[in-house]
């Protein structure tokens, strides 16, 4: 029942905009191809950075190294809940969109859009944002040296997102 | 930043692939990764300039104004000194409702034009107030109601229920908004009280 209502916010945002276009005064049909020129340029701009960052994560994947890794560390993360295979994931995600996205979508091609580790990836990403990246444009934008307790701040944030996201997918994908 | 991410990455990977005898899947990887960035690219680009569209018809409509005005007594009680002096204050508001809203692009030109003028109630020029840290924090727990590229994703990778995570990313990004702006206050007071001349 709740999956059926999720899945009809977004055909229902859509004919909001419909009805602005239907009964709206202003040009609201050219406010919406602007709109998705402007989306167009964006998703194809980031083509050349993801080339580069989605062959750099294939090539971390292929290496090994995230499975050493993850071995290593899986004990301590299993213990508070958090898979181990989402570590590249986590890696990228405080610095990068571009970065984060290309290792997410490897993440799921490799283990099944509908997996734990999927589930889990996909909430973190919805909840949580390149925290290094936006700290360092938002503050050296206008000129601030110190950033004073920020970035322990964020980090706590991003930490317990990583762990919130993993408790909520267990107690809702049940 | 990221020539340096893609730098570490590439020898990390050629070094640890060869020491851990994997060096074969390497180049397969290479060609694998170019060309499933292009796949990507694919099936974001369709959802993304629909998206951008129906925001652009928001924003036109005045939706944005308006969530605006809903947000105002929450921002009293975090942003005090914006909202005390109206320096940056509908900039932070307009920045909260674009990501709510889903337009990370229009979200972040707002939230620096919020910096500039937060900048102006700045006793300490050099470093950042309490209100410039609590937008920043609160930016990096992406609060958002419509996670369009990880439902294109999903979808792309072949979920047959692409939305089922709606929900639990609401759960999620409105507890971490939350604790972002909490703890921010909690630690602008703390720190005030230490050194009675900040803020």
């Amino acid at each position: 029942m709740i999956e059926y209502i999720s899945s009809l916010a977004i055909p229902a945002v859509i004919c909001i905009a419909g009805l602005f276009m239907l009964f709206g005064k202003k040009p609201y049909f050219e406010s919406f191809t602007e709109g998705a020129k402007s989306g167009l340029r964006t998703a194809v701009g980031i083509l050349p950075t993801l080339i580069a960052l989605v062959i750099a994560i294939n090539l971390f994947n292929a290496s090994g190294i995230p499975k050493l890794l993850s071995d290593a560390i899986s004990p301590a993360a299993e213990k508070i809940g958090v898979p181990a295979e989402l570590i590249p994931l986590l890696i990228t995600r405080p610095i990068s969109g571009s970065a984060s996205t290309a290792a997410y979508s490897s993440l799921i091609e490799e283990y099944g859009a509908d997996s734990f580790v999927s589930l889990c990836a996909s909430v973190i990403m919805g909840s949580s944002d390149t925290m290094l990246y936006i700290i360092s444009v938002y503050f050296s934008s206008v000129g601030i040296k110190k950033s004073r307790y920020a970035i322990p701040c964020a980090a706590v944030v991003m930490l317990f997102c990583i762990f919130f996201s993993c408790l909520i997918c267990r107690l809702w994908f049940k | 930043m990221l020539g340096k991410i893609f730098g570490i990455l590439c020898i990390l990977s050629l070094a640890g692939g060869i020491a851990l005898g994997n060096g074969e899947a390497l180049g397969v990887a290479v060609l694998d990764g170019a060309s499933s960035a292009v796949s990507l690219t694919i099936s974001l680009c369709g959802i993304m300039s629909l998206w951008c569209g129906i925001m652009k018809v928001m924003e036109h409509a005045g939706l944005i104004d308006k969530l605006a005005k809903l947000l105002s007594p929450l921002l009293k009680v975090f942003f005090p000194d914006a909202y005390e002096s109206g320096n940056g204050i509908g900039e932070i508001s307009a920045n909260i409702s674009a990501n709510l809203l889903g337009i990370g692009n229009a979200a972040t030109p707002l939230a620096l034009k919020a910096m500039e003028k937060l900048q102006k109630n700045n006793p300490y020029p050099d470093e950042a107030s309490g209100d410039m840290i609590t937008l920043a924090v609160l930016n990096t727990a992406s609060l958002n109601l419509i996670p369009t590229t990880i439902i294109a994703l999903r979808r792309a990778a072949g979920s047959d229920r692409p939305y089922s995570v709606i929900i639990p990313i609401w759960i999620a990004s409105f507890s971490c908004s939350l604790l972002a702006l909490i703890l921010c206050s909690v630690m602008r007071h703390a720190k005030r009280k230490r050194q009675k001349s900040y803020d």
